[in-house]
């Protein structure tokens, strides 16, 4: 094997960072890059899907809308007029754990966006008439991220049996419709003042500034709100019940036959967090490229699919998924799909993993990390999906060191401990008229 | 930190109104090889990466009779084993060295992307030359893409988007190459032979109309020379063929198309202004104030903040070789389609009849003066615009021009691109889902 050196692959891998905490107990993080004279501010609350209430499912993600719709001293609608007038641009993303704002803007505009944030942190104003034609605008986006697109209805009824019916991860961050339908003011009001403060926020600073002058600034604007009680954030620490489950949906807007698995797994957090970055490996050097050996096997030697891919995510306050997922060739049935990764996953608990492999998807895994580097938005993202669950910088900062760390053995310990029957569900989507 | 200095001076054109002689020149050096390749770099160091695109002359709208879709297979199989080393081992050597390179195809173009940490640049460099001067097309690779190619056609078949654009491009440029997808059709899908494939690429992997840009850790003398070690063995070759020239239709039309959705997606197209056209400038500033930018134009306000009937909905400028287009585009649930279009239509009559406001030309105006250098955040999205000057056929020192071209824009040159360009009786919509009411005529 050719290629960078692990060395230098580590050497680059690592980001320049700084953080500090402020006396309301904001957390601070500050990522300089000064190629440009461009920033991106982020702010992300600790908060997100999983920390809803069935029946009141969607309410972190209206929110996030409604940020936008303004304050005492911002109109609706301003805040991103004024960032667009500066040449820059604005938006916001929920997930389960995470709600995150951001905007990237001219260096020189930085305090003024933070005074913005700030304001909105603590001063937002809810109307009902706003929060009426909201609500059809969130029912559109639902309807066009879920309920028009068949593989996502599917999805969101295998999130509910791999992690339990109106539990956390079981419930779709853009919620049920009949929840979105029922949300009031003072539904948002009240998720708003129990999750928005500055001590359960983080501020992400990337770009063409220094730590001094993210101090001077952070101190000015978000310094003076006050710390609020925030509760603790409480995710199940087992999924969802008469597992295995498996999940059929048989949709007229469907072609071809989608084959999917997912196995209930533990994430930097929550479970048998020990395995969460070997883990990572294993997907990597099962299923993240075409050398991967699902599409060698799957694609290349069987002929049976069209692709094949493994995939898994650590950051996550509750518990995970390690997935798969299977496009079947024209004329492959779905047993012989099934058959042939079950073939995938009995060798490698068979025979392990070779060093040569590990190293391979370890040196990948680095490489995308100094890829990551080149852009302004993905280092924010990054230390926002670890410090939204839990984690610290001193771990981002380590990953790569974590990752590099990981053994053929611990690979494999890692599989055995997630690869079990009771902790699968397996989805299908087909064709209206059934299973080929 | 050159690039530093080049955004840096585009940001002062529209922060602090310095004046114009004072803002440089963007230092985008032209390098040319001894084998005579032109290309466009910006050095910059600040991360250990280097990023290329670059693009050939000709796509898909010059497919060959019954050969609809060769061009986008041939270049997806570019990566798939060259010279010595069959597919497996070719990914795998790009894996090992953590290089990337991946090809695409346009109706004009075959371009492509080379991305490499700088520590391995001299095998990225090689792996791309072997992937244009001696691809393998081997036949178990061409029955895996075309497999999938023909999966991914008939799955688009079935997503409302992507059926409201194949419709509105059949529509729109009936009798023209435009009128088919890059992605090809089915039946011709089926029947490309290696022949037929490996003749496009000797056809199309010429150096004549090369463009290249590339952003990133390499100084220009090393560039020069891996320049000529990627395209040196590529032929001359003869200057494409013109395609045909497009007519606009002289009427619009409505299309509905029925899926079992509980959403809608809507299109309408209307002929749009090339980018020499010396109209480009008030058209470019009219559309963003009319869809463009997120949530501040005039259809986000009236389409989503005030009534709630779509997520998002925009307007956009398209721009082919032979023809231009300006396309709305929204969704919204089946019960609302009528309504959704009765107001993009009143908010396109009201920019046509009375113009913009000298404050909407104003928020328009510093916006897209300062949304491009604050777009240039990553060496990829650099690449990019240097490429797509090239493809516009800008000068090198046009981002310090730009600013004054988009500040001369009159709100009456608004005017006058809206009344040319917002024209109903030439409109194609297209409605694609089951919606509770057909659309009205216009």
């Amino acid at each position: 094997m050719s290629g960078p050196s692990r060395a230098a692959l580590l050497t680059f891998a690592r980001r320049p960072s700084e953080s500090f905490t402020l006396a309301n107990g904001l957390q601070v993080v500050v990522l300089p890059s000064h190629r440009a004279p461009i920033v991106t501010q982020v702010v992300i609350y600790k908060v997100g899907g999983a920390d809803e209430v069935f029946g009141q499912t969607g309410v972190a993600h209206f929110l996030e809308h409604m940020m936008f719709k303004g304050t005492a001293t911002v109109g609706p609608g301003e805040f991103s007029r004024i960032v667009s007038r500066s040449g820059g641009r604005d938006n916001a993303y929920t997930d389960f754990d995470v709600t995150g704002y951001h905007q990237t803007i001219a260096a020189d505009r930085l305090e003024m966006v933070m005074r913005m944030e700030a304001d909105r942190m603590a001063n937002l104003r809810l109307a009902e008439k706003d929060l009426t034609t909201e609500r059809l605008v969130v029912l559109e986006e639902r309807r066009m991220r879920t309920d028009n697109v068949p593989s996502s209805l599917l999805d969101e009824a295998a999130r509910e049996q791999l992690f339990g019916r109106h539990r956390p991860y079981g419930m779709p961050v853009v919620g049920y419709v009949d929840d979105v339908k029922k949300l009031s003011v003072g539904d948002l009001g009240a998720f708003y003042r129990k999750h928005y403060a500055p001590n359960n926020a983080v501020l992400i600073v990337a770009g063409d500034t220094t730590p001094e002058a993210v101090r001077v600034l952070a101190e000015r604007h978000y310094g003076p709100l006050a710390r609020r009680p925030v509760g603790p954030r409480r995710r199940p620490s087992d999924g969802g019940k008469d597992l295995p489950q498996r999940v059929i949906r048989a949709d007229a807007r469907v072609v071809e036959t989608r084959w999917d698995r997912d196995y209930l797994a533990p994430s930097y957090r929550m479970g048998e967090t020990q395995h969460a970055h070997a883990l990572s490996v294993l997907s990597w050097l099962l299923g993240s490229s075409e050398t991967s050996r699902l599409w060698r096997a799957l694609v290349v030697e069987a002929r049976l699919a069209l692709s094949a891919s493994a995939s898994y995510g650590g950051a996550s306050l509750g518990l995970t998924s390690f997935g798969f997922d299977v496009q079947p060739a024209h004329g492959t049935t779905v047993a012989a799909i099934e058959a042939a990764v079950g073939d995938q996953m009995k060798k490698l608990l068979d025979d392990g993993v070779t060093p040569e492999e590990v190293e391979r998807a370890q040196n990948r895994m680095l490489a995308q990390t100094v890829y990551s580097q080149d852009s302004l938005a993905s280092g924010p993202r990054l230390y926002g999906a670890i410090l939204s669950t839990g984690g610290t910088v001193a771990e981002v900062d380590d990953w790569p060191k974590n990752i590099a760390a990981v053994t053929p053995a611990a690979v494999l310990a890692a599989a055995r401990h997630v690869w079990r029957d009771d902790g699968a569900v397996t989805s299908l989507l087909t064709p209206a008229e059934g299973a080929r | 930190m050159k690039l530093r200095q080049a955004v840096a001076s585009l940001l002062a054109l529209v922060l602090s109104a310095l004046p114009l002689a004072a803002a440089g020149a963007v230092d985008i050096k032209e390098v040319t090889t001894p084998l005579g390749i032109k290309a466009w770099l910006v050095e910059d160091k600040s991360v250990p990466v280097v990023t290329m695109s670059f693009a050939f002359d000709g796509g898909s709208a010059s497919d060959p009779e019954g050969q609809k879709g060769v061009t986008s297979l041939m270049a997806i199989l570019l990566t798939d084993g060259a010279g010595a080393l069959p597919a497996p081992a070719f990914k795998q050597r790009s894996e090992d060295n953590e290089v990337w390179i991946g090809f695409g195809a346009s109706v004009d173009r075959v371009s492509g992307t080379l991305r490499v940490l700088s520590a391995s640049r001299d095998e990225g460099f090689e792996l791309l030359r072997l992937a244009l001067t001696e691809p393998r097309f081997d036949d178990d690779m061409i029955e895996q893409r075309r497999a999938q190619a023909i999966s991914s056609l008939d799955q688009s078949e079935q997503r409302p988007g992507a059926v409201a654009t194949r419709a509105l491009m059949g529509a729109m440029f009936a009798g023209h190459p435009y009128a088919t997808e890059t992605s090809g059709l089915r039946d011709s899908l089926k029947t490309l032979t290696a022949a037929e494939i490996k003749a496009r690429a000797a056809t199309l992997l010429s150096r004549t109309g090369l463009i290249v840009a590339a952003v990133g850790d390499i100084g220009e003398a090393e560039f020069a020379r891996q320049l000529d070690r990627v395209f040196g063995g590529l032929p001359a070759g003869p200057a494409r063929p013109e395609l045909p020239d497009w007519t606009p239709p002289a009427r619009g039309r409505s299309i509905a198309i029925e899926r079992p959705v509980p959403q809608s997606t809507l299109q309408i197209a209307m002929p749009g202004v090339s980018r020499n056209d010396p109209d480009w400038y008030a058209a470019f500033v009219m559309n963003h104030i009319l869809g463009g930018g997120g949530l501040t134009s005039r259809l986000a306000a009236e389409v989503r903040e005030k009534r709630g009937l779509a997520y998002g909905v925009s307007s956009g400028l398209r721009n082919y070789r032979k023809a231009s287009l300006l396309v709305i585009s929204t969704a919204t649930a089946n019960e609302k389609v009528a309504d959704t279009l009765r107001v993009i239509r009143a908010e396109v009559a009201r920019l046509r009849t009375d113009g913009v406001t000298e404050q909407e030309l104003a928020d328009a105006k510093t916006y897209l003066i300062g949304a491009l250098p604050v777009s240039l955040d990553s060496s990829a999205t650099i690449a990019a615009l240097l490429y797509s000057m090239q493809v516009d056929g800008l000068p090198r020192d046009y981002l310090a021009k730009r600013a004054k071209l988009l500040g001369a824009v009159t709100a009456a040159d608004v005017r006058r691109a809206a009344r040319r360009l917002l024209r109903d009786d030439v409109a194609f919509t297209v409605v694609v889902g089951k919606p509770v009411e057909l659309p009205i005529e216009p």
